[in-house]
């Protein structure tokens, strides 16, 4: 072992040079095996539920079943009627919660009296526990105790107050209403935030330049708040892809599936037929489809910004 | 090209008063250089003139015709911010023709205009850069380049220069005065900046706490400044303030400096004895051991320009500065004979106004008018 040692630069000994290199890897050791456990192992497990037959109230499951559980998801009407719902109760949601919150930040960004007041009340829903909104709105959407169907009626959008909820072709917009009421303020506090980091004078010479107050929106406000906006639109779009809550609570999937998304469909196969490895398979498309979304945000991203 | 009027311009925020009463009439072709202390309401000022803030009293006209309620767009004058406030997401030449896309104008003219500014400004290479890839010098003459291509009627600089180091503020300075000279646009320009104020302008306002103290040509601001504010002002270093009483002597009026010391006036001031004054004299022309009388005085500290030396000196106590391109006098400790030339003192009563002592007659009385 010593025989190389005869260069120019005598070697450490192999133990020495052992102990250099483990130890950044054992003062990170704590917070790796931590990562791992608390991260890694959850999610390896769960995704090996997919390839596994997990039924609770079977008590011969537990099996390896390869690709069973994929197959079958590919003929399940179910699933493809879930995961057009998602994309409607996705967009939708997220496209109106980014509208009126756009127009909420940009209410809040003029000075007025009571201004602190407004923009502490405007983020109260943001606080409202989510069952607790779900419940709340689905109250009002029952014309027994709640008053919307009676406005809806009196305003013309609806010929009886009957409950949207039970609806076939309306249900989907009660949660997509709740869901808005409930995330409008994370998109009014983001764009707010970024509204008020534009610099005054930049209007002020635009406003001389000749610009109405379109133009200054168009020409200054918009491409100051594009990257805050290309990155809450992806972060609430994955969010809100998930997010089963408000369905479960205000409709728990019904009337006839109309607004099973895929999310509320893993929870009622996982929590309700007790099929764990068919829930944990849908988990796997869905995070699939969700990852290669992301990954497409994020290369537009990087091109635009390349462009700059 | 415009004229400007101000009639008892007014400027309150709530119930604080931050102008109170500016009259001022801007003729055509004029460069105006507003200068005063931070805060006193310059920008205030240049952004009522902008329409940038509202006016709450008093009438603004641009070329006759009122504008108070006219929005900015409307009053054709371009403004130069300190912050240059370039729009970040536009190329150099998109920023310079901004306002005349807005205004649909043919795309030659457009064309022309900027390359013309440009070329004036020694922008060529730097039209299709962001902002943000350009030095603050760069930044300054784009945000210069983009109020010239309107061809405004007036335009409005708020320390435009304020930002950049002395030798790019000294040959932009010479820029805007070649630029004024060649076009003789209606300019307001404020500035903090004393060489600035006395090189540009055809007149300066000299503001203090939202009042107009002065309003005329450079040299007479300096020669003649009307009270206590402007000569204290106007001049670096500043001008020595002497406080004292009037005494007269055979005819000849004298001060009494607090500290006993006389110092004749050399003409018979028509201000009764005891009345308390102070007596004004700049640096630059106190003299160093004069042929006649003179006074003891100690140099403490001395302070080279380059361009001379400042001496701070206590005269019997007192706190004095004299600015002098004797070299000889740096060392401090030393001991120096001044006297003040009675051709070169300024007078000011107890009011804080000047009092004339260049009249032929000597006796004359007038102060010069304030607002
Ligand atoms: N929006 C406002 N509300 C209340 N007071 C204000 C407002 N804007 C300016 N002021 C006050 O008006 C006064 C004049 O301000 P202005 O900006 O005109 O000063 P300035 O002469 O330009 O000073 P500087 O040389 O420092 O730029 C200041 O005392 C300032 O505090
Ligand atoms: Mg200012």
């Amino acid at each position: 072992m010593t025989s190389s040692s005869t260069g120019s630069r005598p070697r450490k000994p192999f133990a020495r040079r052992l102990a250099d290199a483990a130890e950044p890897w054992l003062y990170t050791a704590p917070v790796l095996v931590l990562i791992v456990a608390v991260m890694l192992v959850p999610l390896v497990l769960g995704l090996s539920y997919a390839f596994r037959d997990i039924q609770l109230l079977n008590p011969f499951s537990g099996g390896f079943v390869g690709l069973d559980h994929f197959r079958e998801l590919s003929q399940d009407t179910a699933f493809y009627r879930a995961l057009r719902n998602t994309l409607w109760w996705t967009g939708a949601s997220v496209f109106l919660q980014f509208f009126f919150g756009l127009i909420l930040a940009l209410l809040l960004d003029k000075p007025f009296a009571g201004r602190g007041l407004a923009q502490a009340l405007v983020f109260l829903p943001w606080a409202v526990p989510t069952f607790l909104a779900g419940l709340n709105w689905a109250w009002m959407f029952n014309p027994v105790i709640g008053p919307l169907p009676h406005w809806m009626v009196s305003l013309g959008i609806l010929s009886a107050p009957n409950n949207i909820l039970a609806d076939p072709q309306l249900a989907m917009w009660g949660p997509i209403i709740a869901n808005v009421w409930w995330g409008i303020p994370f998109f009014a506090i983001t764009l707010l935030a970024a509204l008020q980091a534009i610099p005054r004078d930049l209007y002020e010479a635009a406003a001389i330049d000749g610009a109405n107050p379109l133009q200054r929106f168009t020409s200054i406000t918009l491409p100051f708040l594009a990257p805050t906006i290309a990155i809450t639109v992806l972060l609430r779009t994955v969010w809100i892809a998930n997010f089963a809550d408000l369905i479960i609570v205000m409709t728990n999937g019904g009337p006839a599936d109309r607004t099973q998304i895929v999310a509320s469909y893993i929870f009622t196969q996982a929590f309700k037929r007790l099929d764990f490895g068919y829930a944990s398979a849908i988990a796997l498309v869905l995070l699939v489809l969700l990852l290669a979304y992301s990954m497409v945000i994020v290369v537009i991203r990087q091109r635009l910004i390349e462009k700059d | 090209m415009a004229s400007i009027e101000m009639r008892d311009i007014v400027k309150t925020y709530g119930d604080h008063p931050v102008l109170h009463g500016v009259d001022l009439s801007i003729a055509d072709g004029e460069f105006i250089v507003l200068v005063g202390p931070s805060g006193c309401g310059k920008s205030t000022l240049l952004r009522m003139i902008a329409g940038l803030e509202s006016i709450s009293s008093g009438t603004m006209s641009i070329d006759g015709r009122e504008v108070n309620d006219l929005k900015p767009k409307d009053r054709d004058i371009a403004m130069v911010f300190q912050s240059y406030a370039l729009y970040p997401h536009m190329t150099v030449a998109d920023n310079m023709s901004y306002s005349l896309r807005l205004r649909r104008t043919a795309k030659e003219k457009i064309a022309a205009a900027v390359a013309a500014a440009s070329a004036k400004l020694g922008l060529d290479p730097f039209l299709a850069r962001r902002p943000k890839a350009l030095s603050g010098g760069q930044r300054q003459r784009v945000a210069m380049g983009r109020a010239i291509v309107r061809q405004p009627k007036a335009f409005l600089f708020d320390e435009p220069l304020s930002n950049l180091d002395a030798r790019l503020r000294e040959q932009m300075r010479a820029e805007i005065k070649r630029m004024h000279a060649e076009f003789g646009a209606t300019s307001v320009y404020v500035t903090h900046d004393q060489i600035e104020a006395m090189t540009l302008a055809s007149r300066i306002v000299a503001m203090n706490a939202g009042a107009v103290q002065q309003i005329g040509a450079p040299l007479e601001l300096y020669d003649r400044p009307a009270n206590l504010f402007v000569a204290g002002f106007i001049g670096s270093p500043g001008m020595n303030m002497l406080d004292g009483t009037m005494v007269s002597d055979n005819g000849t009026s004298l001060v009494r400096l607090t500290n006993g010391t006389t110092i004749a006036l050399g003409q018979a001031v028509d201000l009764p004895e005891g009345t308390s004054v102070t007596l004004g004299i700049r640096p630059e022309h106190v003299s160093i051991r004069p042929a006649t009388g003179g006074v003891a005085a100690a140099v403490e500290l001395v302070e080279p320009t380059g361009l001379g030396i400042i001496l701070h000196l206590t005269v019997h106590g007192l706190p004095f500065k004299i600015f002098t391109s004797d070299r000889a006098l740096l060392a401090p400790g030393t001991n120096l004979t001044v006297g003040f030339p009675a051709e070169r003192l300024h007078l000011f009563g107890p009011d804080g106004r000047r009092i004339a002592l260049d009249a032929p007659d000597g006796s004359g009385i007038s102060s010069l008018t304030t607002s």
